[in-house]
């Protein structure tokens, strides 16, 4: 669904609104059904047996939301969020932002503003997840670029071979034994017992 | 003596500038319906017309509107042709808590509280267009529209369609409003011969590129008239006929047609004054005249309620139109209607080659409509047959 020419839907859906009851919310909750989405309207937090996981996407409102409405960590939230904003003070928008709202809304809400607003959330939230685990294998192959240097080292005494012919041989290995290059290091690493290998990442 | 109440009906259309054709339709549209409803008998009101014509000049819209409903006797418009100038009224209908009953054929993607969509969305147009087109052409297609939001999203969708469809698109121009320089499209069209071309251009763009698509077809009989047909979701009767033979062979699907024989389209032609059919009535008319009848329909129940009253009422009922009884949709307030396809004469007429049968819910976001045409037609039926039975 990349592709600019796409009709998104919506249909079956699930949004919290996590504002209270206001004709703000019974705006959201027409436009919602309009487009398909059943939408849940709950203040301030979630009742007992409600779990954040049983909504594909999150209303809350950066005028009177706090921290502890939010079970994970600022800009960490694990479906598309919208911010909605009645109050333009910086305060109550850098809090928003804090919490990485991947779109928002401005209150009053009338006819209009869902659609777009869903539509830009959830192409924001996708290229967050894709960002968040590109970084992760970043983070992960600089961590075992030690242990990388280590075992091509090692090959280059046991097997007397230049730099880069340890390395294609690691490599080699790393293809036909189906693992990536940085595990077969590993392995080479713990085999020789100089070095327990660094697990990092 | 008249002892009815008077209603103000508010009609604001551009009857001169690059849209002027459709606009002219609207009007006389919605001014033979204020007339229907007022020789009817027994209604305890009559409505008078408001007018005001904004010259195709997008930014007189609001302006227009809001002097319109100052007064506080204005609380309906019919009127706006392109979604661009709906888009600049719609502040002021909810500011004032007015209605604009908007009478024509749209992209869809959008459904507000105080407008009701008198016309066909993408659902109701361009899908049933091309169910019918691709199994019947091919699926190689040509996107052509004017360009602003309607020939943009209307090819938007038919891309996404075509592509889902297993088809292909062979190109996509677009052309400023008003604009007539088409040759290098024709040359590019010539050049890439596509099964058909989808023409979502308005007014004189329109109108240029059919009679050089005609010329080109003189010149290549690869491009006779109805071999690589034109497509339009927007064509109406009364620009065919003015550039007659030029539309011949092509192809529209409204929600209307003048040729339909149906006993609501007999008693709605018997109905208008001659100079309106000496124009010819397309959709545009018709969507606008029945938008009257709604809203009288509306009143005749509400009385000389609120505006979003009146529409309440109307929505409980069916109300009877040249299109037979017409439903607003209470969540979404477009109708639900049917697509007819016809095809254009050398005479400038529309002979109707497929006539819908059952009203199509309106989805103007297109959230439950199926966007990719299977390929029945055209496995079960060989497009060149060898052989003939005898």
């Amino acid at each position: 669904m990349n592709n600019g020419f796409m009709t998104p839907s919506f249909e079956g859906l699930r949004a919290l609104i996590l504002h209270r009851q206001h004709a703000n919310t019974e705006a959201l909750e027409r436009q919602f059904a309009r487009i398909g989405v059943s939408a849940v309207t709950v203040w301030p937090e979630l009742a007992a047996e409600q779990s954040f996981q049983d909504f594909d996407v999150l209303m809350f409102d950066a005028d009177m939301g706090y921290d502890e409405q939010f079970p994970w960590s600022a800009g960490e939230a694990p479906i598309p969020t919208i911010a909605l904003i009645g109050s333009e003070a910086p305060g109550r928008i850098t809090w928003a932002v804090s919490h990485g709202a991947d779109a928002q809304l401005l209150k009053p809400i009338g006819s209009s503003g869902v659609y777009s607003a869903l539509v830009i959330a959830t192409h924001a939230f996708k290229r967050r997840k894709s960002l968040s685990s590109e970084v992760a294998t970043l983070s992960e192959r600089l961590a075992n670029r030690e242990n990388l240097a280590e075992a091509t080292a090692i090959l280059m005494v046991r097997e007397r071979l230049p730099a880069n012919a340890a390395y294609a041989l690691l490599r080699r290995r790393a293809m036909d034994e189906r693992r990536t290059i940085d595990e077969v290091a590993q392995i080479i690493l713990e085999k020789t017992g100089l070095n327990e290998g660094k697990r990092r990442g | 003596m008249d002892t009815r109440t008077v209603v103000q009906v508010g009609v604001l259309f551009s009857r001169s500038g690059p849209y002027a054709d459709l606009g002219e339709q609207g009007y006389a549209g919605t001014m033979a319906g204020i007339a229907a409803v007022n020789a009817r008998t027994g209604l305890p009101f009559r409505l008078e017309a408001s007018v005001a014509d904004p010259k195709g000049n997008t930014d007189r819209y609001a302006a227009l509107a809001a002097e319109l409903v100052s007064g506080g006797e204005v609380r309906h418009i019919v009127g706006c042709t392109t979604s661009w100038s709906r888009k600049e009224v719609i502040p002021v209908l909810e500011k004032t808590r007015a209605l604009l009953w908007y009478p024509c054929v749209y992209e869809g993607f959008e459904a507000n509280e105080n407008v009701v969509y008198v016309g066909a969305c993408a659902n109701q147009h361009i899908l049933p267009l091309l169910e019918f087109a691709l199994p019947a052409f091919g699926r190689r297609g040509f996107l052509l529209g004017s360009n602003y939001i309607w020939g943009w999203e209307t090819c938007r969708i038919a891309r996404d369609v075509i592509l889902r469809s297993g088809g292909e698109v062979l190109g996509e121009r677009h052309v400023p409003l008003g604009d007539a320089d088409i040759d290098r499209i024709i040359d590019e069209i010539h050049r890439k011969k596509p099964d058909f071309i989808l023409n979502s251009l308005i007014g004189p763009s329109s109108y240029a590129f059919l009679r050089a698509y005609r010329a080109l077809g003189e010149r290549d009989g690869d491009f006779a008239p109805g071999r690589r047909p034109v497509l339009s979701c927007n064509l109406g009767e009364n620009e065919i006929v003015k550039i007659m033979p030029a539309a011949e062979g092509h192809y529209t699907t409204a929600t209307y047609f003048e040729t339909l024989e149906t006993q609501e389209n007999a008693r709605f032609l018997a109905g208008l004054p001659e100079d309106a059919r000496a124009a010819g009535i397309s959709a545009f008319f018709a969507q606008a005249y029945s938008a009257v009848l709604l809203i009288a329909a509306g009143i005749e129940v509400a009385g000389e309620a609120a505006a979003l009253d009146v529409l309440e009422a109307v929505k409980a009922r069916a109300v009877e139109t040249p299109f037979g009884p017409l439903r607003i949709d209470p969540a979404n307030n477009h109708i639900h209607v049917v697509a007819h396809v016809a095809r254009a004469t050398a005479g400038g007429r529309y002979d109707i080659v497929r006539q819908g049968r059952d009203a199509i819910a309106p989805d103007p976001f297109l959230i439950r409509s199926a966007l990719a045409v299977p390929a029945i037609e055209t496995a079960t039926t060989p497009s060149r047959p060898q052989l003939r039975l005898v």
